[in-house]
């Protein structure tokens, strides 16, 4: 029999292409992105030049990025504490076998493949102060008038995308607890039931201890694409009105793409990778979770 | 389990429904904009339940009569989208095709070996590959933008789907080797002992037996691509776009082509759904990166 050259154990070459893949997409660009900072495009001479850490010590002292920061932060922690939230809500209600709840949790599926940016454009229609059906219906109901529209009003307008989000990824989040529910063993609950545990006391003393690891990472992987989100601010508001909603990866992007200042915005989404490994890594020390 | 009571029942199944219908409600609205006409769109109140049912977006879409009026003068409507935005589906489709064909080959091969191998710096290898899934896209793209500026693949297909195949490898080499872990490593050792080479055991014995997981690793991959937004606002011009910037290009200055941008996001969306539908049994260890088994 021939033998071929993967015929011993010879890991690198089963890896190889995944290694060339990873080191000429995310070991060069750091890299190359790191060399970026450290220099500016200036238009009068049309080249890149070296500016050392200027780009650095802007960003520090860029009001507009710390605004940028806390508008991430906050979008980071209300979307997640209420797609966590009503996720765990949404799947304890589904999680039994009544009329058409089969069929209910399929639906549920579907507007994980749609593409962001599209419900952005959903959500930007639904909402339009002329037409949009949630502006008839909040106008009926009294909340807030058509003289109020939701995303051009600054106070308003990150809660309009928080929306989006929050309809897009809840179900997410309801399909992975809607699957650790029903691995969870039977015994615990049968002898709470014999103590007369009420339903509150058992879902917070056996089922959510039982459910740490999978809350851990939905909360881990759904965290990560919170704190990056880019697609809906930028086909919803492009960070307005005024700087309402600029995040981290819109302000970089549009630094970068709409300003021309290629060196700065390559600080930007440096400072955006710190921020999210760091708080990602930590987290994961924290709760030990694996892969 | 705990007995219930009927009226509790009934109120669960009543909340079930009304919670999945509010859920529903904003695809449904959606979907009657594709089929409603111009200034259909622009009533207020909106025309929620009943409305003049045209395929006349459909046409303007794709460059198709279905007998709605399609190519007769019509008044002008405002924004950007028309039939000559059809082609991109074909952009969105060569793009998933062929990225996740790259990623689902590359994974297998690599997480085959991260499942099956011990070798040096292993468990630090796949901690690199879950923090690749961490770095935000900006932090790929306005690199990658310039370097592909240089050597000539900015506004190509190869580019794209370089970079889309990249993007799905930290999923699918997780969820792979979640698919290869479940195979017990006695089924490639008492082949090994019968003299098969690893590259044999890999293709004839293990190979077939994570045919699923190939399977919803294959549609994961083809969703995240078909819906990716920033990879190819960034790095396409005129080139090539796919879907969802083809969709963002319908709200212009003079307005915004709702039913357009409706029917061509209706129609993308449809292959998702039913690739979804199929994979429902892994969809949890998919989204999860393999980490959490239904």
């Amino acid at each position: 029999m021939k033998i071929g050259v993967l015929s011993t154990d010879r890991p690198l070459i089963w890896i190889l292409p995944l290694l060339a893949m990873l080191l000429a997409f995310t070991v060069i660009p750091l890299f190359y992105n790191i060399w970026l900072s450290f220099h500016e495009y200036a238009p009068f001479k049309r080249q890149l030049v070296f500016v050392g850490w200027e780009n650095w010590q802007l960003l520090f002292s860029d009001a507009r990025m710390w605004e940028a920061l806390w508008t991430t932060m906050f979008y980071f922690i209300v979307v997640l504490s209420i797609e966590l939230g009503l996720g765990m809500a949404i799947a304890l209600l589904l999680d039994a076998e009544e009329f058409g709840f089969g069929l209910l949790r399929v639906l549920l599926t579907l507007t994980l493949v749609i593409p962001p940016a599209i419900v952005g454009m959903m959500y930007l229609l639904i909402q339009d102060p002329e037409f949009g059906v949630l502006t008839y219906v909040l106008d009926t109901l009294g909340i807030l008038g058509k003289s109020t529209p939701i995303l051009a009003t600054s106070s308003l307008a990150l809660w309009g995308v928080m929306l989006a989000d929050i309809w897009q990824w809840t179900p997410f989040m309801f399909l992975i607890f809607l699957a650790g529910l029903r691995s969870l063993p039977q015994e615990p609950y049968e002898a709470a039931m014999l103590d007369g545990a009420s339903a509150f006391m058992t879902f917070r003393r056996i089922t959510l201890p039982l459910m740490s690891k999978v809350i851990a990472v939905a909360v881990l992987i759904r965290g990560i694409d919170i704190f990056r989100m880019f697609d809906y601010v930028f086909v919803m508001t492009s960070g307005g009105p005024g700087t309402s909603t600029y995040t981290l990866s819109l302000y970089s992007w549009q630094q970068t793409f709409s300003f021309i200042k290629w060196g700065y915005g390559a600080t930007l989404s440096l400072f955006t990778l710190i921020i999210i490994l760091v708080i990602a890594n930590l987290f994961i020390a924290l709760t030990k979770v694996r892969w | 389990m705990i007995a219930r009571s009927r009226a509790s029942r009934t109120l669960r199944t009543f909340l079930g429904w009304v919670v999945v219908a509010l859920f529903v409600f904003p695809l449904y609205y959606w979907l009657t904009i594709a089929f409603k006409d111009g200034n259909e769109i622009f009533n207020y109140p909106p025309h929620v339940w009943s409305f003049t049912p045209t395929l006349r977006n459909f046409e303007e879409v794709f460059g198709i009569s279905f007998g709605y009026g399609f190519g007769e003068q019509r008044e002008v409507l405002p924004g950007g989208g028309n039939w000559r935005m059809a082609p991109r589906l074909w952009d969105s489709i060569i793009v998933a095709v062929m990225s996740t064909a790259l990623a689902v080959s590359i994974s297998t091969l690599a997480s085959y070996a991260l499942s099956r191998m011990t070798f040096r710096g292993r468990h630090h290898f796949v901690a690199w590959i879950l923090s690749t899934r961490m770095m935000p896209p900006v932090a790929v793209a306005i690199p990658v933008f310039f370097i592909y500026k240089d050597i000539a693949l900015l506004d190509t297909y190869t580019g794209v789907i370089l970079i889309h195949a990249l993007m799905n490898l930290p999923l699918a080499v997780l969820l792979m080797k979640s698919f290869f872990d479940d195979i017990p490593v006695e089924i490639d050792e008492s082949a090994l002992i019968d003299g098969a080479s690893r590259w044999l055991i890999f293709r004839r014995v293990v190979l077939p037996m994570v045919k699923g997981g190939m399977a919803a690793t294959a549609v994961l991959c083809f969703i995240f691509s078909w819906t990716e937004f920033l990879f190819v606002l960034t790095l396409t011009q005129t080139g090539l776009k796919t879907v969802p910037v083809v969709s963002s290009t319908f709200v212009t200055s003079t307005g915004t082509a709702w039913g357009s941008m409706a029917a061509l996001s209706a129609a993308a969306v449809i292959p998702a759904f039913v690739f979804i539908l199929l994979v429902q049994k892994h969809l949890v260890r998919g989204l999860t990166l393999g980490s959490i088994k239904q």
